[in-house]
């Protein structure tokens, strides 16, 4: 599930596992009703929801996971077992009696991920899994799941606004906005959505006031034209995008009217589609929020 | 308007810091109005039980051997004077004492001990703003035990009654300074507060008098201010004794109020500058 | 050969057990077992918090003594005596005050269960294993039971030690029964005030004031027959009062009850009646708050 914040993934994943009774509707889980019958649907699945602070920060990572082994009413003889082996996995078994509030966020999230994994579910709920995660860590929890997806045949349904992350792990996607799904189908399949030759990228300084007026104004078969504004005093360019309706063809336009105020053209190109650029077409606003992509 | 560094340290300035952590603070209050009905009523709550223990216990309102420790057979308004005055008490463990702790809790913290003025009176602020809840609850408590506890309260009783309620409160001013000194450093707070909150519960005369206490136990009662803040209020009220009567108790007041202020403000700068150093100070 | 259920779980993969089965239940109970000995675990890395909890109860029974000794001026009170044959005030107060902190169970321990997980943020994390939240309420329960448990032998110690007390040891047996009888019917009292703390925002004055009201409503620190007509009505509503008055007829020597009739039943009604409320009032209090959606917010 792609889209932004308050797009309602998390809304979506807490009434799939039972947290919020839908308002209408209903969803079955493993052959067996969220609304009806809830404690078998929680007990196939296991969920990362909300990150670091859904663990036990006073106790370590071994009585965090023994003590949740209980609450998913594991076998007695073979908790011990899995514990040692999900701490293995994740790489936490040297520490793993260290209490959780010594550790990093992103070994909390692995602890996180490992308590999701303590009954061997067949079906994963992940939310925003590598959200406020530094890169190295967040490599780490994608590989993880990649893992589970292709070699453990699990069910994972993630939710997330990073379309990278997105883009990168999953077979398909759907792309929700305020509350709906807007699309859903394979990432490739998306982004042939957007047609290759229907992006078209200008990168330049001193972009008029009003480009994107501007620039709609001259080219009204475009269908979206967004204007990034960068730091032109610390040498960072702005960047026009163009897509849709024949945006290649519009090309000789676009460049004549920016040179006519002025605007200095560094480099033109034919951009590969990305998912927020599906996601553009689409919702008409952007995927993501603050420094990236946000429109003047 | 931008002030000048000089500007910042002035007095004005200061007295602008109490009264903003006063607004603040009662603004918080009035948007849980459950919270001042539950401090205007429940200390009632904790002392009904000492008054139908005393019916049952010598089958009356009155109590010869009460008198001996006490000075007065009436065992009920003694109580009821008491619960009044400890809510003060309650209020500035509470209150006070916690809040640098809710402010860590809030995430606030870093952002006021990073502006530059004394945090000492952003503390003053808020044990003011305590103070004032603390009193209004306590008025509407007095009416009550008037009303219905056998309490008398004369014209020429209530300017002594409010001198030495104001003395208590900046004793206990110096107190919430400690205990908000040693939450800088000492994550629980709640846990001293706790313990101060028994101290003052066993060796202050709330519920009995002062000579009842083993003899090591009073000493340590007469170095709080409740215990003379209660023993003066009394003696005006139940023993219908003058100011004149009672100055003793109110030099000892007086000067046990100077005592814990010094100690508070000390102990409050010298944690700061410690939690600062250590890098400590936002930690919760 | 495997039973049906094992055979539809293991077709589903499922691991644990479920429905109204003895490997269910047995679950559920080391659930119950498991979220006490978190809550210990947790509890001793505070151990200034702790020992500071095992003497409160002291701290605030030590005022009640004194207070006895001082308005009758020694150990005896007549007109204790003729209200329940007993003119010990001592024992009185202790045998009363040592259920102060099982009712603390119920409205701080219970009341605030799920408020604590809430504030700790693991709330969502354990409501969406397959363990029944009821369990993880008990658990909390019994973590307190233990906690209070610890803190009245210390208070025994010191109240022996200081002034004696007269009980009878035959009596003991007896007192346990009937102290658990109440403790079931506090437990379902309990699981209702973990419904409202779940609800309202300033749960905690709930709590404060249903403890204030229990400790008014029970004959702690004096006969249920010094309140009014109607407080004492009230007090058959909880299992506190038959409770203390059976378990000091047989602790205390000469004790003459101050209400007549069956204790054993009367807590055995207030354990069915309280604990069907309990259950009833949190399930629907459950349902209303996952479709508000306020589940995990503190």
């Amino acid at each position: 599930m792609l889209g932004p914040n308050g797009a309602g993934k998390t809304t979506l994943v807490k009434c799939l596992s039972t947290i919020l009774i839908p308002d209408e509707g209903t969803a079955i889980i493993n052959g067996f009703d969220i609304r009806k019958q809830t404690t078998l649907v929680r007990a196939s699945l296991g969920m990362v929801i909300g990150g670091e602070r859904t663990l036990y920060w006073k106790l370590t990572a071994r009585d965090n996971l023994l003590y949740f082994a209980s609450l998913y009413k594991m076998p007695r003889k073979k908790i011990k077992e899995r514990v040692d082996e999900l701490l293995g996995k994740m790489n936490l078994l040297d520490r793993a009696d260290e209490r959780l509030e010594d550790y990093s966020t992103g070994m909390r999230q692995k602890v996180a991920i490992a308590r999701a994994l303590l009954h061997d579910p067949s079906i994963l709920l992940l939310d925003e899994p590598t959200l406020g995660l530094d890169p190295t860590f967040s490599r780490q929890i994608r590989n993880q799941i990649r893992e589970l997806s292709k070699k453990e045949g699990k069910t994972v349904l993630l939710a997330t606004h990073y379309m990278e992350e997105a883009d990168e792990l999953c077979d398909r996607i759907a792309i929700i906005n305020e509350g709906k799904i807007v699309a859903a189908d394979t990432p490739d399949r998306l982004k042939a959505m957007v047609k290759e030759t229907e992006l078209v990228e200008v990168i330049c300084y001193n972009p008029p006031q009003n480009a994107e007026k501007y620039l709609e104004s001259l080219c009204p078969d475009v269908e979206i034209i967004t204007l990034v504004r960068g730091e032109e005093a610390k040498g960072t360019p702005s960047r026009i995008k163009l897509i849709g309706g024949n945006a290649e063809k519009r090309i000789g336009t676009v460049v004549d009217a920016l040179r006519k105020k002025n605007t200095q053209i560094i480099s033109l190109n034919i951009s590969v589609p990305t998912l927020e650029d599906v996601f553009i077409k689409l919702t008409g606003a952007k995927l993501t929020e603050g420094g990236r992509g946000t429109s003047q | 308007m931008i002030m000048r560094p000089s500007e910042t340290y002035s007095f004005r300035a200061n007295l602008l810091i109490i009264w903003s952590e006063v607004v603040k603070n009662v603004k918080f209050l009035l948007a849980y109005p459950v919270i001042f009905v539950f401090w205007t009523i429940f200390p009632f709550f904790w002392f009904i039980p000492f008054i139908f223990q005393g019916q049952a216990f010598v089958g009356g309102l009155q109590s010869a051997s009460f008198e001996q420790f006490a000075g007065t057979p009436d065992y009920i308004p003694f109580i009821v004077i008491g619960a009044i005055l400890n809510g003060y008490v309650l209020t500035s463990l509470y209150g006070v004492g916690e809040s640098i702790r809710r402010e860590a809790y809030r995430g606030t913290l870093d952002y006021l001990l990073s502006s530059p003025c004394n945090k000492a009176f952003i503390l003053i602020g808020k044990a003011m703003s305590e103070s004032i809840n603390g009193t209004m609850y306590a008025a509407i408590q007095f009416v009550v035990g008037i009303l219905f506890f056998g309490i008398e309260l004369t014209i020429d009783t209530i300017m002594p009654i409010v001198l030495i309620i104001f003395l208590l409160i900046l004793g206990l001013y110096g107190i919430s300074l400690m205990l908000a000194a040693v939450s800088l450093q000492f994550k629980q707070a709640h846990d001293l507060a706790h313990t101060l909150e028994y101290v003052f519960y066993v060796f202050t005369p709330v519920r009995y008098p002062l000579q009842s206490l083993p003899f090591w136990a009073q000493v340590l009662g007469k170095f709080l201010p409740l215990t003379y803040a209660l023993v003066a209020v009394r003696s005006i009220m139940l023993l219908k004794q003058d100011v004149l009567a009672i100055y003793q108790e109110i030099f000892l007041l007086l000067v046990v109020d100077i005592a814990l202020i010094f100690l508070g403000f000390y102990l409050f700068n010298w944690m700061e500058k410690r939690t600062k150093s250590s890098g400590t100070i936002s930690h919760y | 050969m495997k039973r049906k259920d094992e055979e539809f779980r293991e077709s589903r993969k499922i691991l644990c057990p479920y429905g109204f089965t003895l490997a269910n239940l047995k679950a559920e109970m080391r659930a119950i077992w498991e979220s006490n000995v978190k809550e210990w675990k947790i509890e001793l890395t505070y151990p200034i918090s702790f020992t500071r909890q095992c003497i409160e109860p002291l701290i605030f029974l030590l005022p009640f003594i004194i207070y006895g000794l001082v308005l009758v001026g020694g150990r005896y009170s007549e007109s204790l005596m003729h209200l329940v044959g007993t003119g010990d005030i001592v024992t009185y107060i202790f045998t009363g005050y040592i259920i102060m902190g099982f009712i603390g169970t119920s409205v701080w321990a219970m009341g605030f269960s799920i408020r604590k997980e809430q504030w700790y943020g693991t709330l969502e994390s354990i409501y969406v294993t397959p363990t029944s939240r009821i369990s993880l309420v008990l658990g909390m329960a019994l973590h307190s039971v233990v906690h209070q448990g610890i803190a009245v032998l210390f208070e025994f110690s010191v109240i022996y030690a200081i002034f004696g007390l007269a009980l009878k040891i035959e009596g003991i047996l007896p007192a346990l029964v009937i102290f658990a009888l109440m403790m079931f019917a506090l437990c379902g009292f309990g699981i209702f005030v973990s419904s409202l703390a779940l609800i309202l925002k300033e749960g905690w004055i709930i709590s404060e004031g249903l403890y204030s009201v229990l400790m008014i409503l029970s004959p702690v620190a004096y006969p249920l027959t010094v309140l009014p007509n109607i407080a004492q009505q009230m007090s058959k509503v909880f299992p506190t009062a038959p409770a203390l008055i059976g378990m000091r007829s047989f602790l205390i020597e000469n004790y003459t009850p101050e209400v007549i009739g069956n204790v054993f039943l009367h807590l055995l009604a207030l354990d069915l009646a309280w604990i069907i409320f309990g259950i009833v009032i949190f399930s629907v209090t459950d349902i209303y708050v996952r479709k508000r959606g306020t589940l995990g917010k503190y």
